[in-house]
This record gives C-alpha cells, structure tokens and sequence, in this order.
C-alpha cells in the first residue's frame, strides 16, 4: 500500500489501523514502510479507514511477484491464484464431512505461523518445515504455502518467498494417529528457534457420542487444547464416513 | 482458516459467541450452491445475526446489506456469521439440517455447549478442530486483554494499537462503549467479530477490572 503524499494532510486516522505498525508519521505526513507493509488491504479500504483525502491506494505491483506473495497471504479479500480458495489455508475442518480430507485414524495439523499479531517471514516458516522434512511430513497439496516450496521433501522455499513477509502463513498436513506424537514432540522443539508465534491446530474425527479419540493422548503428551474450537456438525453430502 | 477455535476468553465471556460457517466444497458440491445460500442468508437475517459479512463487502458494520451480500456471492460462495444469542444459532443449525441443502456446516463455539446443542438437533458432528495454543516468542505478543478483542478476527486484520486506542477512548469518554465496538468490528471483512461480547470486554475497562 502507498499513500500519496501530495495529498495527505497529517491527520493520522489511519496509523492505529494498520496490524503491524507500518504507517508512520514524518514531518506533518503519513508514510507506509514497505518492507514492514503486509499488504493486508486494510488501511486502503475507504468504508473502514476514511482517509479525508482519500489518499491510501494499493502499489501497482502488489500483483506480480515477489509483492503479490505478500497480498495472497495476508488480504483474505484477495482469492489465491492457484486453489480458488480465498483465505491463506485450506477448506480444512469446513468440508472434512464432504472432502474425507482427514479420515479416522489420522489428525489434520495447523501450524498459522505469525498469527496471532506478529507476522512473519517465509525465513521463519521454512525453519518449521525442514524440521518437519526430518520426520517425513507429506504437505496438504491445495494449501497456498506449498505452492511457493521449492522442494517440498525437504521443506524448502523459493527464494521470492523467503523474501516476502505475510501476516501469516499456513503449515497444514494430515498424519496417521500414530505419528502425531513425534510430530507434536518436533512442532514444540522447532518453536523455540523462531522468531515470531504460531497458533497450532489440530484435527481430528469425532466417536459417534462425541468423543475426541486422541483427547487422551495429548493429555499424556502435555497438550492442552482450549475449551472453544470449530466444529463440522457433519451436514454436508455426499458424507464421507471412513 | 477462520482462526475462530483461537478465540482467546474465559468460558465465562466465550459463552455467547458462536461463529457459522456454511462452505461448499470447491469441486464437490459448490455449483449449484448459490440459491441455497441465498436462502440460508435470509434465514439468517429474519433472525438477526451479531455480525455478518463476506470477503467482497465486508460487513454489516461497514455499510453491507443483505442485498450487496447475496448479489455478490463469488463462484466459490462461503457465508460466514456470528451469532450471540444459543437460541437463535440453534434455529439456524435446525433451519439448514431440516432444508436438505447438503452443504457443509461447521459451529465454533465452547465444546461441550456445540455437542449439547447438536445432541439436542439429533445431530452428530463429523470433526473438530481443536486449538493447542500458541508457541514462539510469545512474550511478543500484545496484553490478553487485547488478545481477547483481535483474536476474534479470522484473519488477523484488527490491529492491538487500534484496540488500544479505543479502549483509551472510551476510558475518556470520547466513544460509547458501542461505537468503540463497531469501530473494532470493522477491519474484521468476513464478519465473525462479536460486538456484544467486545461491548462487554470493554465495559471491563470502565469498571477497572483491568
């Protein structure tokens, strides 16, 4: 995003919008710091900021790389090219009654890195997936991120990526059951080297009477999960039940 | 991924906030869903939704209508809402169990009160996706305080200096306590953001309990 500075007046209205803190004041005008922009679209959507002058307007190369990377994954107005998905993941959870994409028996995993608040690079991201690679991760073909792999066996990116930040960016794979300990063991090892947050998800199918059947395997393994989360209420058809 | 299972809260202030997605799946059953969510759309405003919204008009909030919502539904269509009333969700999830649509519904909310609820419907849910918290640097991050207010946007577009702000604002009593809500509701385009419960969030402040 840019802010044309012959017609900015100062006024500041739009600095608190931005989600990271690009938007600086100098010298009685508004400035956007591009490499900390995001191109998240917020500050340039005139029903929510309303620039008296109208001066916020997307860079006319947000749509061709490396600038695009940075808008498919951080302005969910913005549909990915590749999956005709908006959003920065997959219909995960959403369909899973219709898509089969995590069955019985295995667990969908979400590592949203960056969110929340912080941002990130794809530096960052590719620390988590080589450490992944180690143990054999097989990445969800219709998330967004592994279009930008440049070999996903071993976790790495392109160089366009690595240097692009996004407001996040979404490591999402489907494991047997039986692989979701050391898998979880790695997540919590490689985030002590990262230097942004992420937020962890975890998939699973319900038992019949409502039962989460890994429920006391994470228990064992120190995990906690929260007392809200998403639920797929099962209505879709055709039904996938394996 | 909507980020509605990190919503940040006690059980105590995430009791009345339940989040509706009804997603067709691209390539499955998305071609003739349109009419359905047409229908599913008018259903949810003849009961009167917290927020609504749609990634090509942002929200009610924002200046969006129920007419610019249904015209302009993509060829991918999603509809996305939240509700702050059990009830009214309720009559929602019967609405579209009872239509036959076959389109796919996910319920974000506290567990153990989406499976009640479910169980009363004679509903048995498919999947969930659980939240295992947030790891990193972690100490980076803004107050809870203000983790509570952005973490009910799916995507990560309500900046913590604007929640800041507002809160100060409204400490001074330069905004209601109602506007400073919607003002935070806005940024959020696919409309998930509860507003009654950010109204109680800061109602908070003003008491001091924060």
């Amino acid at each position: 995003m840019i802010i044309n500075a012959e017609k900015c007046v100062g006024c500041g209205i739009c600095i608190p919008y931005c989600p990271v803190g690009a938007i600086k004041l100098n010298n009685k005008k508004a400035h956007i710091e591009l490499e900390e922009c995001l191109e998240c679209g917020t500050c340039g959507r005139d029903y929510i900021v309303k620039c008296p002058q109208n001066a916020i307007k997307e860079s006319a190369d947000v749509y061709e790389r490396p600038r695009s990377i940075r808008k498919y994954f951080s302005d969910p107005m913005a549909y990915h090219v590749e999956t005709k998905v908006p959003g920065r993941g997959t219909e995960e959870v959403k369909t899973n009654d219709v898509t089969g994409r995590v069955k019985k028996g295995e667990v969908g995993i979400g590592i949203e890195v960056g969110r929340p608040c912080l941002g990130t690079s794809y530096v960052e991201v590719e620390k988590i997936t080589k450490a992944l690679a180690g143990i054999g991760i097989t990445y969800e073909e219709d998330n967004p991120i592994t279009h930008l792999m440049e070999d996903p066996e071993k976790g790495t990116f392109i160089e366009e990526a690595k240097k692009s930040r996004v407001v996040s960016a979404i490591i999402e794979f489907t494991i047997p059951v039986s692989k979701m300990a050391k898998t979880l063991e790695v997540i919590k090892e490689v985030s002590k080297s990262i230097d942004t947050v992420f937020s962890l998800d975890l998939i699973s199918r319900l038992e019949s009477d409502g039962t989460i059947p890994v429920e006391r395997e994470l228990t064992k393994l120190g995990f906690e999960f929260r007392p809200n989360a998403k639920l797929n209420l099962g209505l879709g058809r055709p039904l996938k039940e394996e | 991924m909507t980020h509605s299972l990190h919503r940040r809260g006690t059980i105590e202030n995430l009791k009345d906030d339940y989040v509706v997605l009804v997603t067709p799946a691209v390539g499955i059953n998305h071609h003739d869903s349109k009419e359905k969510l047409k229908k599913i759309l008018d259903k949810i405003f003849e009961l009167g939704p917290n927020n609504i919204g749609s990634y090509e008009t942002g929200t009610i909030y924002s200046g969006a209508t129920i007419e610019q919502i249904k015209e302009q539904l993509s060829e991918t269509p999603r509809v996305r809402c939240c509700f702050d009333d059990r009830e009214k969700v309720r009559e929602l999830v019967k609405y579209i169990k009872e239509s036959g649509c076959g389109l796919s519904v996910t319920l974000s909310g506290l567990i153990d009160d989406v499976k009640g609820m479910a169980s009363e419907l004679d509903i048995t849910p498919h999947s969930i996706n659980l939240s295992l918290g947030s790891f990193g640097k972690t100490d980076k991050l803004p107050d809870y305080g203000v983790l509570e207010f952005v973490t009910m946007c799916g995507h990560g577009m309500i900046s913590g200096n604007l929640v800041e702000k507002l809160i100060d604002d409204v400490k001074k009593g330069k905004k209601s306590i109602k506007k400073a809500a919607e003002l935070i509701a806005q940024p959020c385009v696919c409309g998930i953001f509860n507003t009654k419960r950010a109204e109680q969030l800061l109602q908070k402040y003003i008491d001091n309990k924060l």
